[in-house]
């Protein structure tokens, strides 16, 4: 029952981001079968070496008096990770024909990520972007986190074009190694491109899923009549008429979509398309399946 | 090119349909936002007007089939040029004028001369045809190439008493024109009296085909004295009260002093001296005519002295006889009725009837058959007397009966039995009288009796006029004059009467005319005039005597009708000046005077601004000139149209059902 929360047409009637996202969350590990890879209480993993650096107050003293022996002692809540989202604002995220329009769900997504993230104390951050860094919250696991990404999703509007180039070399200053990027775009851009511009990001250390955001009718557009155009991005016009939009239009985006899928495993990436008709779990079990194969 | 019905290229504007639904309705699509336009390339655009391509082969098909079908009913149709006869001839019609006018001088027979020579201008591949007219036309032969047959037929052509007609002219040789298949050359010889032309310069239209040329016989008018009318009575009952009326007419002429005469079978009786003004009419008024008993031929000459004799006299017919008698039934001891009723008959125009009085005793026992008519003057009659007058009546005697206060006792109106409801009296209450408020003025015995307006009825009969028809209406609504018809005879009731005590009718003008038309309607006065014109038709058989032979002498005494026409002709043309004799089956002859149409004594001829006019309504004049005469015939191609209508129609049905089955798949 709760699954029904999920839908997206089902969150847009609720009010803010955090209950969204409590929502989605609560609601997807509910409907999760119990499992211990996927537990997050803080049951003791295993003891370490002290090394000089580790901070003092993980030694576990008692192991220390009896053996003078210093061990840090780890439990499995301290094997976080750290996740950065990566949200694309550029003006194609605007569109829309289903419930939701693209940059409402990937909010939506994003939010849920972060506070799945939360739950697990992961360190979240998040950076906003469309050709510019439009908005960036470092990565945390502090109290108050969560808010503040939250708030700054909020903030979150569709801006101008997409362009990959300048600001994921910016994101290369932010993103620390051994961390996860959960990349949310349309991707309106040469495959090649996008990969060539992401990779440096899985270089260094880092698992990157590329949810690739779109609507349904831009997978499968329908008109009955010849239609004009208009790039949401560039303004550019073209006339479309419904036998292209049926045949040639859908085996070029399908074609763009494997590609995309392709090229981003190839490179190693994870790649996940959300359509905006299906609910949000898809892309919150990608994730989590993703942050398994880190544990 | 042109078209039979061009108001069906209206539907040209159907046109605008497949216009705007492939034009204009396609530019009205509302822009749509797209997130990214990246996999429309350019190629998308030429898709677009490749498929705009189609809908553009279709929006022709459905424009050319719209434009199409309005001009397959709007008839087109091309003119060809086809050879309008085989050897290129044309008919040359030769129109000589033999009416009334024609006898000055020797007009007819400059003619006829002029005619002959236009006969020298006849080619071997022409053909003639000869014709007279006046008020009619007359064919002399068929149309032949052979000149001595078209000079007899010229030679044929004799002086009529008719009057010319251009009009009849014009209509014939339209007929030839169409008839002929060939060009017509109309050459007419005529003296041009401008009376000749009609009302209507429209029924001088020649046609397409027809050259006229006209060879103006006389040029110059001639002024002319004319007998224009004579106005004499048909019938003379008392010589001394006959008057007669002649009217003189100068045509063109000058003053002068021209002297009438009066002849009565070939006597002159008097003569008069009138001075005729300049271009005017002048009249002359003769009072009595010593006339002796039966028929006699009347004439009025003027020694006129002019070019033209023949229209200085005028014919007219005067028949002396007796009066007839009336029979005037009253009581005895009303006097009043008789008094006024004498009076008024007395005072009439002529003395054609006069009054036997009688009571009814008396009348049961005369012969009623003698009388003109029977007059019943509020009288109760006995029924013997009845029976006679219904005999009689049934006979086709006629009956007047005026129903007085004793008469309207009996409660029945004798001979004809219409119930009488009683009797409306004036009184003190209510209206004091009663007056006229309608009258049939197309009957014979009410057509001049118009001042009723005034009379005051104290006293009616209130008869239920049933089916009878009736002719005059008292204010009360109720009848004041009813007309019934009894076997062949009629009865006429009027339901008061004529003592000024019942009313003051006998006191108004219009009782004296009343009385004088009652008796000439009951009386069977005929009112033919005492002459007619050339080419006016005489009644010869009626419906109360078919099949009795009738005999017709014209004026040269030849019999005008054979014997199979005596018992059947309804008429009789009167086409010759002179005295017609008519003998009928009950010895009962008539002279008929029959006088020329005096437009023709009217020399003035036509303008040449309107004769040009007349030639220009014919517009085969190039054509009948040339020897190679073409035609130009519209040929009406619809039908090919049609067929294209029919394959425009498959191609777009096809092409329709390829776009529709694009949209299936789009659904």
């Amino acid at each position: 029952m709760l699954q029904r929360f999920l839908d997206p047409a089902t969150l847009a009637g609720l009010s803010g981001l955090d209950l969204v996202a409590k929502t989605v969350v609560n609601g997807f590990v509910s409907g999760l079968h119990r499992s211990p890879d996927y537990g997050f209480s803080q049951e003791f993993a295993e003891y370490r070496a002290y090394t000089p650096g580790d901070d003092l107050r993980h030694i576990d003293w008692n192991v220390f008096a009896r053996t003078e022996r210093a061990y840090l002692k780890r439990y499995r809540g301290e094997t976080n990770t750290r996740l950065l989202v990566l949200l694309d604002t550029s003006a194609s995220m605007n569109f829309g024909t289903a419930a939701v329009n693209k940059l409402d769900y990937a909010r939506f997504v994003a939010a849920s990520l972060c506070y799945l993230a939360s739950e697990q104390r992961d360190a979240a951050g998040l950076i906003v972007f469309d050709e510019e860094v439009r908005n960036y919250v470092p990565p945390s696991s502090r109290q108050g986190q969560l808010f503040r990404l939250l708030h700054a999703i909020e903030k979150a509007e569709a801006g101008t074009r997409t362009d990959f180039t300048k600001p994921f070399a910016h994101f290369l200053n932010f993103v620390r190694p051994r961390g996860l990027v959960a990349v949310l775009s349309d991707f309106y851009e040469d495959p090649d491109v996008i990969i060539k511009t992401i990779e440096p990001l899985r270089f260094r250390g880092n698992d990157v899923i590329l949810f690739h955001v779109l609507d349904p009718r831009e997978i499968e557009p329908s008109f009955s009549d010849p239609v004009l155009l208009i790039d949401m991005e560039n303004k550019g016009s073209v006339e479309v008429s419904p036998a292209y939009a049926r045949h040639e239009y859908r085996r070029k985006i399908e074609s763009h979509i494997a590609a995309l899928g392709a090229k981003a495993r190839a490179a190693g990436l994870d790649y996940f398309l959300l359509n905006t008709s299906r609910p949000l779990d898809e892309g919150l079990r990608e994730y989590l399946a993703v942050r398994r194969g880190r544990l | 090119m042109g078209f039979l019905a061009p108001w069906f290229l209206a539907g040209l504007a159907a046109v605008a349909l497949p216009i705007w639904l492939h034009l204009l309705r396609q530019h009205k699509t509302a822009p749509l936002p797209f997130s990214s336009l990246m996999f429309f390339e350019r190629r998308t655009d030429s898709a677009i007007k490749h498929r705009r391509l189609r809908y553009l082969l279709l929006f022709g098909l459905r424009t050319s089939l719209l434009v199409l079908l309005a001009f397959a009913f709007a008839r087109p149709f091309v003119n060809s040029t086809t050879v309008a006869s085989a050897g290129g001839g044309k008919l040359i019609v030769l129109a000589i004028d033999h009416s009334f006018s024609m006898r000055q001088a020797d007009r007819l027979a400059r003619a006829k001369a002029d005619a002959e020579q236009a006969l020298s201008s006849l080619r071997a591949e022409d053909r003639g045809e000869v014709l007279s007219f006046g008020s009619h036309v007359q064919l002399m032969g068929d149309p032949t190439s052979d000149s001595e047959t078209l000079r007899a037929a010229i030679h044929s052509i004799r002086e009529s008493d008719d009057r010319s007609s251009f009009a009849e002219l014009a209509r014939a040789l339209r007929s030839l024109a169409q008839s002929a298949r060939m060009p017509v050359e109309a050459h007419l010889f005529s003296d041009m009296q401008k009376t000749s032309l009609p009302s209507s310069f429209a029924d001088l239209r020649l046609g397409e085909r027809v050259k006229l040329v006209p060879h103006q016989i006389a040029s110059q008018p001639i002024p002319n004295f004319a007998v224009e009318n004579v106005l004499a009575p048909r019938r003379v009952y008392d010589p001394k009260k006959v008057r007669i009326q002649v009217t003189v007419s100068s045509y063109g002429g000058p003053a002068a002093r021209r002297r009438v005469a009066l002849m009565l079978n070939g006597r002159e009786q008097s003569s008069k001296s009138v001075e005729m003004p300049a271009g005017e009419r002048a009249s002359v008024e003769f009072l009595g005519l010593d006339t002796p008993y039966g028929l006699n031929r009347g004439e009025v000459r003027i020694d006129s002295g002019d070019a033209f004799p023949a229209d200085d006299h005028f014919f007219f017919s005067v028949e002396r006889s007796d009066p007839r008698s009336i029979l005037f039934v009253h009581d005895a001891r009303d006097t009043r009725g008789l008094l006024y009723y004498r009076t008024a008959l007395e005072s009439s125009r002529e003395a054609a009837f006069t009054l036997d009085v009688a009571t009814p005793q008396q009348a049961a026992d005369s012969t009623l058959r003698s009388h003109a008519f029977v007059v019943l003057s509020d009288v109760t009659i006995p029924p013997g007397l009845e029976q006679s007058l219904v005999s009689y009546v049934r006979a086709g005697g006629s009956l007047l009966i005026a129903l007085g206060p004793d008469s309207a006792a009996g409660r029945r109106v004798p001979v004809t039995g219409a119930a009488i409801r009683g009797t409306r009296y004036a009184g003190r209450e209510g209206n004091r009288f009663e007056t006229v408020i309608w009258l049939d003025s197309s009957h014979p015995a009410t057509r001049r009796t118009t001042s009723w307006d005034d009379v005051k009825f104290y006293q009616t009969a209130a008869v239920e006029p049933g089916n009878s028809r009736v002719l005059a209406k008292a204010s009360d609504n109720s009848p004041l004059l009813i007309e019934t018809h009894v076997g062949e005879g009629r009865v006429l009731v009027f339901t008061s009467s004529f003592d000024n005590i019942s009313n003051d009718f006998p006191l108004h003008p219009g009782f004296v005319p009343f009385v004088e038309e009652t008796a000439h309607d009951l009386g069977h006065l005929d009112d033919r005039p005492a002459n007619f014109a050339v080419g006016s038709y005489l009644e010869l058989h009626t419906a109360r005597e078919p099949g009795a032979a009738i005999d017709v002498l014209d004026p040269r005494g030849a019999r005008a009708l054979t014997l199979a026409e005596s018992t059947r002709a309804q008429n009789i043309q009167l086409s010759e000046q002179g005295f017609y004799e008519v003998h009928r089956a009950n010895h009962h002859n008539e002279l008929v005077a029959v006088n020329p149409d005096r437009r023709e004594s009217d020399f003035s001829v036509v303008s040449p601004e309107t004769l040009a006019l007349w030639q220009n309504t014919g517009q085969g004049s190039a054509a009948a000139a040339g020897t190679g005469v073409s035609e130009r015939k519209p040929l009406d191609f619809w039908w090919y149209v049609m067929l294209l209508v029919l394959v425009a129609a498959i191609a777009e049905s096809l092409i329709g059902n390829w776009h529709l089955a694009v949209d299936k798949e789009a659904a």
